[in-house]
């Protein structure tokens, strides 16, 4: 899913996603909280504030001062909570445009109302990464320190909806929005190929025909899907952890013994575990779903392979992999010892999110586990590792600590685990490629440009979730359907 | 009259040619659809300005179809003729067949179309650039490029001074324009033979050894073709579909009311189709044809009559019967481009309907030649690595007659410019076709030959043929310097006129029934509420201005010179408006420009190698142009724009990474 990244507001020809949009994002970190924070900014902040918390048109409440407010959804006029909003006039705002907050309950369901809402008021849509921090940059409201580790924020925000889109595109939504975008690529290149070429080539008028029946389908299809309250798939909420390694490293055992039951299979013999076992768990009040995977080896078994396929899909779009290391098989000397684990590690999977759980203490002696673990200290390279036993907990509670302070931190990045923001995102976009359709059947007789347009801007619109189209490739399924000759 | 001319222009040349000083501010190298455009718009810049060719006979010729424009090239040629070039007036003078295509697909993709008088065009190029003050043609064949140091305050590793033209002449700057003789080799059948057209000597292989070795610069291989040309008698033409010209011609040029051809004295077309045994001829013979047979890139949009039949294979092709001239004893065959030996090509046109007996006057021939890859250039068409060096059509990869005036323009305008200490200028993709051609060539390079359409321009609903003069010609006399004052003054009555009329139609209104009873014909919409403006009226499609004028006569009469441009501006009005925002973005993205010389391996920002790589391959000149190219991502983006910013201000870390 490359594509995801020039899904990007940053993207130069991606119209309708300009700078002067007026953006929205859950800025609170999700798990179990009191209180979520939903930031908007843009011209369009005091309209979301108008039409959602009851002010009416020009009499905005106190800048920078909080009210309790109902908030409800500007179209059905539903109330969806009662929390406080506050109003900042720009330039005194982070991000120096016109902003608004809502403080809102934490609760999912209201959360992913108020963020649905919001993506319904005309002109606001949600924020693509670092999109907040990129203006607030522009108007000079960062200083130098934070202007340094800018691009790393936006990378590391960019990855984390990378993978989180990666989650929701791999299941059946993914393939239905694939499989609308490949339908509206068909469509845009057949009108743009009867726009360009039908006056000196032989193109039949009945190509027309069949897209204003294609897009009359796809616009059916889509608002069937938008009204659809079950949304096809249950989320898989929380931050993804994947337990990862060769093959008898105790993965299972520390599956088993993070959730304290026998969630998994363990036995001596390599590649019992062949599938993915997932685990919803509570590490320290934050939510956290838990996979084991496969082994990873070369192997000849079909259903292995299968297994370990799904192993390195569900490392990909994991937010943090435990790399599990069976201790008596690394060399005693230290030197060797981190060149044996980095080779390791850069065989299996190179992630920068990664824990390194060096697992069956009790299987060496306490000396030479203390002597790596002074040892691997001062070894550059290697990620943060943990020495432990499944077998005697011994190290369990460092182990949990560590755990903990990584969840938590990812946690604090409102983009990480957020499928409710995703699924906003997704919603609006949605929206607003149905809205542009229906362009290409109002101007479709009148104006054939201006209908293409239509269709051109859907495709854009869908493109953002997955994947933006280019120019060239509506060129090259013209010129693979229709011989043009002049 | 040009006979009697080129002799005092070659005086005036050997009179200058022992001085030492700069002889030329600019030397434009070719006489095609580029040279001719370069010349003429460095000379209305102000430079001193030389054009050279092979044949001064030859400057202006159509060496392909005889016509100009269509979809998206007819927006090429309104807006080379809103910055002043030559192309559209010339084809206003020569043109014997004129179409508007696309009539009924909305006005953004009307394509102005011409069928041309081949030697009306050329005299009227020729007359045109011999007239011009500060241009000096001279025919000649260039042997070589003169390369120096390069000035050392500016970018670049090379400095070209001039030509060798038997004797070195020099230039603050040179276009070279030098089409399809770049390397180039002729092919019909299994022979081939050096050359960039049939009956012209091949350039200097001098050139192409400067161009590659010692600048250094990476060329590609392109090919191409042209049809056979036809005896217009042996043609039986009642067994061909008659396609008239338009009633009433309509100029390309902002500047011509009329054509030099009279509507009832335009010449037709006609058109025919291949049958299958055209196909079993192409089977049959292929082995004849080492043309097709090899791998070099030509352009999937005008393949050969080989290509097509063998890509689409038990189909029916369209064939155009062309006129070449009104005196003309020819007809072009266009969709016959073909590289089969002569015999072969005979056989295969007797296939067809209305040619089964015909006569073939010269056989078609294909080409094959080099082309610089264009992300070596600036979107000034400035070589980036050396200075002085520009270059404009097919060398750049592009096809098409329309592409090479465009890039002519260019190109020659900023030599001129460069040439007289101004800085060069670009063209935006959001105010033009020829910033989406030079975009597209300069940032993302060419694998085929580059041809225009509507469909690659973005904004598309604002970049219309009817309003070019209003996005360029006012720019190109207050920025660019490439437009007459007589012209500009046109163009700022027409921006007024429109202006105040549009203000007229916004504010003119009348209750729903009235219009009903006025406009009976109109189905007016009953549970509208409050006035209806006229421009409200004109988003309705049957509403003409005409029609609302007979409502208002009095406030609407005297715009009524304007009627089609009112309608088309009122319908696409508030689509444009919606794209002004991206267009604003991506023009503050354009201003940002990223020093040439950045080195962006050493560039003290966190950037993957993987983004290092491409940035340093294409070196894209403003992050406008970065943020398009494929790979980058967002964060790249955002350390590139934190750089601009901050080298902007302080500039210290620009000096540190300039290239030693």
């Amino acid at each position: 899913m490359k594509s995801c990244r020039h899904s990007s507001s940053l993207d130069g020809a991606s119209v309708g996603m300009a700078d002067a949009d007026t953006i929205f994002a859950l800025s609170s970190g999700h798990g179990r909280c009191g209180v979520a924070v939903v930031r908007v900014s843009g011209p369009a902040s005091p309209t979301a504030l108008s039409c959602m918390a009851g002010f009416r048109r020009g009499l905005m409440p106190p800048p920078r001062t909080a009210v309790l407010r109902s908030i409800t959804d500007p179209h059905s006029n539903e109330v969806l909570d009662r929390g406080l909003v506050l109003w900042f006039p720009g330039p005194h705002s982070f991000s120096g445009e016109d902003s608004v907050e809502f403080h809102i309950h934490g609760g999912p369901a209201v959360i992913t109302s108020v963020l649905q809402a919001l993506g319904s008021v005309p002109g606001v849509r949600p924020a693509e990464a670092g999109e907040f921090t990129r203006r607030a940059f522009q108007a000079g409201k960062l200083d130098l320190t934070e202007v340094e580790g800018l691009g790393d924020l936006i990378h590391a925000e960019t990855e984390a909806q990378r993978r989180q889109a990666l989650r929701q595109m791999s299941g059946d939504l993914g393939r239905l929005y694939q499989a609308w975008s490949h339908r509206m690529k068909r469509c845009l290149a057949h009108v743009e190929a009867f726009i360009d070429f039908s006056e000196d080539e032989l193109i039949d008028d009945g190509i027309l025909t069949e897209v204003d029946r294609t897009v009359a389908q796809l616009q059916a299809e889509m608002e069937q899907h938008l009204k659809d309250e079950r949304r096809g798939e249950r989320l898989r909420t929380g931050v993804q952890v994947v337990i990862a390694g060769a093959t008898n490293a105790g993965k299972s055992s520390l599956l088993n013994t993070l959730c304290q039951r026998p969630a998994a299979i363990v036995s001596p013999i390599p590649g019992t575990t062949r599938d993915v076992v997932d685990t919803a768990l509570d590490i320290g009040g934050f939510p956290v779903l838990l996979s084991d995977t496969a082994g990873l080896r070369d192997s000849s078994d079909l259903v292995e392979r299968e297994g370990i396929r799904r192993a390195v899909e569900r490392l990909e779009q994991a937010d943090l992999t435990l790399m599990v290391v069976d201790c008596s098989h690394i060399p005693a000397d230290v030197q060797p010892a981190a060149s044996f684990l980095r080779e390791h590690l850069h065989k299996l999977m190179p992630s920068d999110q990664c824990l390194l759980v060096l697992n069956k203490t009790d299987l060496i002696a306490d000396s030479q586990r203390e002597k790596l673990a002074v040892g691997l200290q001062s070894v550059p390279g290697l990620p943060p590792f943990c020495l432990i036993s499944c077998q005697t907990h011994q190290g369990l509670t460092d182990f949990l600590t560590a755990l903990h302070s990584r969840v938590k931190t990812l946690c604090g990045n409102p983009l990480s685990g957020s499928p409710t923001l995703t699924q906003a995102r997704h919603r609006t976009h949605l929206q607003r490629s149905v809205a542009a359709l229906a362009q290409y059947q109002r101007y479709r007789d009148a104006d054939l440009a201006l209908a293409a347009e239509g269709v051109r801007l859907a495709l854009t619109c869908l493109g953002r979730i997955t994947g933006r189209v280019g120019a060239e490739e509506i060129l090259d399924i013209i010129f693979k359907d229709f011989c043009i000759g002049k | 009259m040009l006979r009697k001319k080129v002799p005092r222009l070659l005086q005036v040349f050997k009179r200058t040619s022992h001085c030492d000083r700069q002889q030329y501010d600019v030397i434009v190298v070719g006489g095609g659809h580029a040279g001719t455009e370069a010349a003429a718009a460095a000379a209305r810049v102000g430079a001193r300005t030389l054009l050279v060719t092979q044949k001064i006979q030859t400057i202006g010729a159509l060496s392909c179809n005889p016509s100009l424009g269509g979809i998206g090239k007819g927006h090429l040629v309104k807006e080379v003729d809103a910055l002043d070039g030559v192309c559209g007036r010339a084809g206003d003078w020569a043109g014997i067949h004129f179409s508007i295509l696309n009539r009924r697909k909305g006005p953004a993709v009307w394509g102005p179309r011409a069928q041309l008088d081949r030697q009306l065009y050329r005299e009227f190029i020729q007359s045109d650039l011999l007239s011009t003050p500060r241009l000096t043609v001279w025919e000649g064949s260039v042997e070589e490029l003169m390369v120096e140091e390069p000035n050392p305050e500016k970018p670049g590793r090379h400095q070209v001074t001039g030509i060798r033209l038997g004797t070195p002449i020099s230039a603050r700057s040179v276009v070279l324009t030098t089409g399809t003789f770049l390397s180039g080799s002729l092919f019909v059948g299994q022979t081939s033979s050096p050359g960039g057209r049939i009956g012209d000597a091949p350039s200097s292989a001098g050139l192409s050894h400067t161009i590659r070795e010692r600048l250094g610069l990476r060329t590609g291989r392109l090919r191409t073709g042209t049809p056979p040309r036809v005896v217009k008698n042996s043609v039986d033409v009642s067994l061909a579909k008659l396609h008239p010209a338009d009633l009433n011609p309509t100029p390309f040029s902002f500047i011509n009311t009329q054509t030099r051809c009279k509507p009832e004295e335009q010449l037709p077309c006609y058109l025919t189709f291949t049958t299958p045994a055209v196909e079993r001829v192409v089977r049959e013979n292929l082995h004849l044809n080492c043309h097709i047979q090899q791998d070099t890139k030509g352009p999937r949009y005008c393949p050969s009559i080989e290509s097509r039949v063998l890509r689409f294979p038990g189909r029916q092709h369209q064939v155009w019967l062309e006129p070449e001239g009104l005196t003309s004893d020819l007809l072009y065959p266009q969709g016959l481009s073909t590289t089969m030996p002569p015999d072969v090509q005979l056989r295969l046109l007797r296939e067809i309907p209305a040619l089964h007996k015909a006569e073939i006057h010269t056989p078609g021939y294909g080409v094959q030649y080099d082309f610089v890859c264009p992300t070596q250039l600036s979107p000034a068409l400035q070589v980036k690595s050396t200075q002085g060096l520009f270059l404009a059509g097919q060398i750049n990869g592009t096809t098409g007659y329309e592409e090479a005036a465009a890039q002519g323009l260019v190109a020659g305008l900023n030599a001129a410019r460069s040439a007289l200490a101004m800085p060069t200028v670009m063209l935006s993709r959001t105010e033009s076709y020829i910033g989406v051609l030079i975009d597209d060539l300069v940032s993302r390079g060419v694998t085929e030959p580059y041809r225009m359409f509507t469909s690659r321009a973005e904004f598309r609903a604002s970049l219309r043929p009817d309003n070019a003069d209003l996005r360029l010609t006012l720019k190109g006399f207050e920025e660019l310097g490439c437009v007459s004052s007589e012209r500009y003054k046109e163009a700022v009555r027409v921006r007024d006129t429109l202006q105040d009329a549009m203000a007229a139609l916004q504010s003119l209104s009348a209750l729903p029934h009235i219009w009903k009873q006025k406009l009976p014909n109109i189905e007016i919409s009953e549970n509208k509420s409050g006035e209806l403006t006229c421009m409200n009226l004109l988003l309705y499609n049957d509403v003409t201005i005409e029609m609302l004028a007979s409502v208002f006569p009095e406030s609407l009469s005297p715009y009524m010179e304007f009627s089609q441009r009112l309608k088309i501006e009122a319908v696409y009005r508030p689509h444009c408006d919606l794209q002004k925002r991206e267009m604003a973005r991506i023009q503050r993205e354009e201003t940002m420009l990223l020093p040439e010389d950045l080195d962006y391996f050493s560039l003290p920002v966190s950037l993957s190698q993987e983004v290092r790589e491409i940035l340093d391959r294409v070196r894209p000149t403003t992050l406008g142009a970065a943020t398009r190219l494929e790979g980058m991502t967002p964060a790249a983006t955002v350390n590139l724009l934190n750089y601009v910013r901050f080298s902007n201000r302080k500039n210290k870390i620009h000096n540190m990474c300039l290239r030693t």
